[in-house]
Formats: structure tokens, sequence, C-alpha cells
């Protein structure tokens, strides 16, 4: 016997041995129901009467007024060049100034933090640092709950806060300005343009997927009603937009997706995938919403590893390994799903180049989980450039960040 | 809730709850009193929603993973067991066969007792629910990195709370001995 069957063994022992649940089980849970549900809609009238004053207190409120936008500037179109050496700022969490890679920048970041609106019902909120190409700096901006950039970084397609929204604006990053909107009948919670930053998907919830609630004392808890809807895609130049629904359907456990589970374009633009947490794990869909097959390439893709394939199409960025170095990840053959290569790197998130990626990782010789960077890897080299300080606290606390990357 | 669905939920209760029960103990760590807890706030939950739910014991099942899911990946602060007795370092030899065996699963349980929750959770998502690191992983909502290295360090631990273990033939979960890592947060 090893140690898992004796883990095995003892679970299925204690779980075996455990008496029947005492009786009144039930009486209790609808008594403990009855109380907090009178103590919510005492503390719901509280904070509409604390709505009331702050608006009766502040008779008008100046949108935007506190945001720093981009700042104006023609942005000058560069030739992508595969050997740009990287920008780095190895010393800076929060970013301040470019992070580059070959092709690829790190357009935005984000933070969040859970802004609880009742004493359990909460919301993540997110703050954006968005690049502005003049400057080279990362200038912070409350305003958006979502951000997309293009490739280029010209425009951002963008959603205001309290999501589910019923507009798309596209935000001209040099201007600072949202030059478009595109209206929704369904409203959307996420967006991701198309590799080619023609299309762009807009992912509807009827529900804010981005809600929190403490269930339990004061344990927040990630709540598992995804109420994902559709999705629309819309061609960014004329601003034609279709819909189509996508039925929900039980996954693992009965959990069919995570409460955010933002639709994404497959490399061709071509199809619509979702991820799903149950096989299989990624499933495509046409415009319309009907299943496809896994478009060439993209059929071992898995939807946490947001690298994905190479610019080449060669190579698709896999999970963790851990085999040859303390912290690594897989390449995979696309077409077959068998590893290539093992690469530095703890969570590979963007292609550089067909050789290189950005990726999270420790400091040599560190042990703390958290306390990543992000670096550029190459195929076939132990070396890693730093492109950023090292993330603080640890999951869920501040000072983490999270970049969002696009082509330039 | 209307006299019918308070019918149909109690029954489902008397039915389902011992059951549904184990499961909590074992996410407990064996605390009785904390399973209680833990099921009868996700019974509270099923009950505000009884007339939505189709399959309140799958629904009641995901309340209780999610809950320690969440206490994890949030970094909250947790309730962990304590146990009075400090883990013995040099016990008496282990009797017959099978009475060994009793007792290395007594000496287990206690050592199970003894992880953290985030530890405690992937061992009863793999081990008691038998699901695959893939599964595991989308369920808590990161990579199968984190999962393997959470299963390798959890079983590390358990060598480490319980010498008796050490005699033990190492397990396919504890291949990454000289690898531990965790990626960070996955974004959905």
């Amino acid at each position: 016997m090893n140690v898992e069957e004796l883990v095995r063994a003892a679970l299925h022992e204690q779980a075996a041995e455990q008496p029947p649940s005492g009786p009144g089980l039930a009486d209790r849970v609808l008594t403990v129901r009855r109380r907090r549900r009178t103590r919510r809609i005492a503390s719901a009238a509280v904070a509409v009467a604390a709505v009331l004053t702050a608006v009766l207190g502040v008779p008008r409120l100046e949108s935007g007024g506190h945001d720093v936008r981009p700042s104006g500037g023609v942005d000058h179109d560069r030739t992508v060049k595969a050997d740009r050496p990287a920008k780095t700022h190895s010393a800076q969490s929060l970013p301040r100034t470019t992070i580059a890679a070959g092709n690829t920048v790190m357009a935005a970041y984000f933070t969040v933090k859970t802004d609880w609106q009742t004493e359990r019902q909460g919301v993540r909120v997110r703050s954006y640092w968005l690049l502005d190409k003049k400057s080279g700096r990362y200038e912070k901006t409350t305003k958006w709950s979502w951000v997309a950039v293009a490739p280029g970084l010209k425009t951002a397609a963008v959603l205001e806060q309290h999501l589910p929204v019923r507009r798309i604006g596209l935000l001209d990053l040099a201007s600072g300005k949202v030059e478009r909107w595109f209206p929704v009948d369904h409203p959307v919670g996420g967006l991701a343009f198309s590799p080619d930053g023609t299309k762009l998907v807009a992912t509807a919830y009827d529900k804010n997927p981005d809600h929190r609630t403490k269930e339990v004392g004061n344990d927040p808890v990630t709540p598992f009603d995804s109420r994902r809807t559709s999705f629309y895609v819309f061609d960014v130049a004329s601003g034609h937009g279709t819909w189509a629904p996508v039925k929900v359907t039980p996954g693992m456990m009965g959990i069919p997706l995570n409460v955010r589970q933002d639709f994404a374009f497959s490399r061709d633009g071509k199809t619509v995938w979702g991820g799903q947490l149950s096989k299989p794990y990624m499933r495509f869909y046409d415009a319309s919403g009907h299943r496809v097959a896994a478009p060439e390439g993209e059929k071992y893709r898995d939807w946490f590893v947001d690298a994905g394939l190479s610019p080449d199409g060669t190579r698709l960025a896999g999970d963790f390994a851990g085999e040859k170095w303390y912290t690594s990840s897989w390449l995979l053959d696309p077409h077959t799903g068998k590893h290539l290569a093992e690469i530095h790197g703890q969570q590979l998130l963007a292609w550089a180049d067909d050789k290189s990626l950005i990726a999270w990782d420790l400091a040599k010789g560190d042990k703390d989980e958290f306390h990543s960077r992000l670096v550029l890897v190459t195929i076939g080299s132990d070396k890693e450039v730093p492109l950023s300080g090292f993330l603080k606290g640890s999951d869920g606390t501040e000072g983490r960040w999270t970049p969002v990357f696009a082509r330039r | 809730m209307d006299a019918e669905a308070d019918e149909s939920f109690r029954d489902f209760v008397a039915n389902r709850s011992s059951a549904l029960l184990k499961t909590a103990v074992l996410l407990s760590g064996g605390d009785r009193h904390a399973a209680e807890d833990l099921l009868q706030n996700a019974l509270i939950k099923v009950a505000g929603r009884w007339n939505r739910v189709d399959e309140p014991e799958a629904y009641v099942r995901r309340i209780l993973y999610r809950q320690q899911v969440s206490r994890w990946r949030l970094k909250w602060p947790r309730r962990e067991l304590s146990v009075a007795e400090p883990p013995e370092t040099s016990g008496p030899a282990l009797g017959t066969d099978a009475s060994a065996a009793a007792e290395l699963r007594v000496v287990m349980r206690g050592a199970l007792a003894r992880l953290t929750a985030r530890q405690r959770t992937v061992l009863v998502l793999r081990y008691f629910e038998d699901l695959p690191e893939a599964d595991v992983a989308r369920l808590l909502g990161c990579s199968v990195g984190t999962v393997r290295s959470t299963t390798h360090r959890s079983l590390a631990r358990l060598r480490t709370l319980a010498p008796e273990l050490a005699a033990l033939a190492p397990a396919a979960g504890e291949q990454l001995s000289s690898r531990d890592y965790s990626p960070v947060e996955v974004r959905p």
C-alpha cells in the first residue's frame, strides 16, 4: 500500500463511520434562514437610505472627472521585429513604464478589489492602468470595468462599470475618448478582440459575473451560478454585430462554468471558443452559436493557458511541467498534443516571437509560490530576462496585478 | 417557501443530510461541529432556491466544495482543527497486517486533520471524489500544476506529520518531490 491508497482508504473509512445527522436539522435550517432574511431586508433598507442621502447631498456628479486617461499623441506604426529588445523594469511592481518583448507589449494591467455593497453581497472591481504610448507610462483609470486592447494599441474596447452593461465603447487610446458605442440588447460583461483586431466578441451575462457573496460567517465565496447566456460578434469597422445564444450545460459535479467564463476567438478568428470545467474543456462555436470542430492546431489548447499557439503555429503553450527545472512549462505539438519541449516559466502568458514567451516565474531558488514576476523565456535557453518587479502579497490580496497583452 | 416546498425540503434533509455530512466531515478534517456548520449553511442556501434547483444534492455538494475553495483562493482566515496530541514520532511496532493497516488508517486520519483546508480539499477531491487532476484544476480554477504540486506537498506533509507512514511505498502523486511549485491565480 502506498500513501495515496492509504489516504483513499482512510477517507472512505472516516466517511463510513459517521453517525447520521441529528434530528431537527431541517427545522434549524429554516429558522436560521428566516432570521437571515429578516436581517438582510433590514440591511437593504439601511442601504437604500444611505443611497438616498448621498444622492440628495450631491446633486450632480461629473462623469469621469477623477480619471487619469492616456494623454493624446500620434501613434507611429512600428515595424514588427522579432528581435526587438525587451523593455524591462525589474524593480517595478506595480509597473509604471512600458513592459514589452518581441512583438508583444503589456498594453494594460489591472488590480482587483472587492466592494462589499451590503453585508453579504459584493462586486470585484477592477482598476486599469492603460499604456500611454506617447509617454511610455501606465496611467490609471477607474472608469472601465473591462478593457480589451486591439493589436497595434490604437483602440481598446471598453465596458462601463456596473456589469453587465448594454453598450460597448471603442476607445481611441491616443485621445482617450470613446469614438463609438455599440448598443446591445443582451447585457455584456466581457470582451476580446480577434487576433487581427477586425472582430470583437462580447460575452453576455444576465448577472454581474464579478459578484461575490458571503455565505459562511465572514468568508467571501466565489459563486458558481454562472449566468452566461450568449455572445455577440461585431465587425469592428462596420459595427455590425450578430448575437448567438449558448446554453450552459451542467459539468463536473454539476458546476457548469466559472462565474466569469468569457468567450474568445480562435487563432484564425473564424470561430469562438468558451472554456468548460469538464470535458470537452474547450468548446468552439460558429458565429450563430452552433458547435463546430476545433480549428487547426487548437484541439489540445486549454483555456487557462493564456499563451496559446505560437505565431508560426508550430508550438502550443501548455501547462506546468516541473520536471527539468523547479518551475517550468510544457510546449506541445499542436497537432498531437504531445510534449515537444520543456521551457522555463511557471505560467506561460503570451508569445513574444516564435521561440520566446512572456511568463510568470519565481526568482531562482525562491519557493514562495506567489512571489512571481514577468520574465522572458526562450526555447533552448536557461536564461530568463526579468520584465517586471515581483508580485506582492498572495492570491487575492493587494499588491497583485494582472497583465493584458497585445501585439504591437 | 410554501407548504409543499417546505415538506419536500424536509424530506430531502431527512434522506440525504447524513450522506452530505460525511463529505462535510472530511472537508473539515474530522471536526464534526465545523462540518455541521458547513452543511447547515449549505442547506440554508439551497432552501432559498428550493423551487429553482433541479438537483439539490449536487447543488449542496457544490456549495460545500466552493466554500472550501473560496477560503483557499481568497486566503481568508481559516479555522483549523486543533489537535491536542502531537504526532507520534516513534510509535510502537505495528502488529499483524490487518491491525497494522487499521492503525495506519487512524494515524492517517489524524494527519489529514492537521493539513490546511487547501491541502485537505485537494486530497478529498482527488481521493474521495476520485476526480482526475484536470477536473480538480477546473473545479478550483487553477492549473493542473497547482493541483499536482498541492497533492504532492500534501502527501509529503502527511509523511512529516506521521513518521509511521515512512515505510509506505512512494505514490504517483509524490513524484514531484524536488520540484515543488504553484502558479499564480488563473484568469478565467
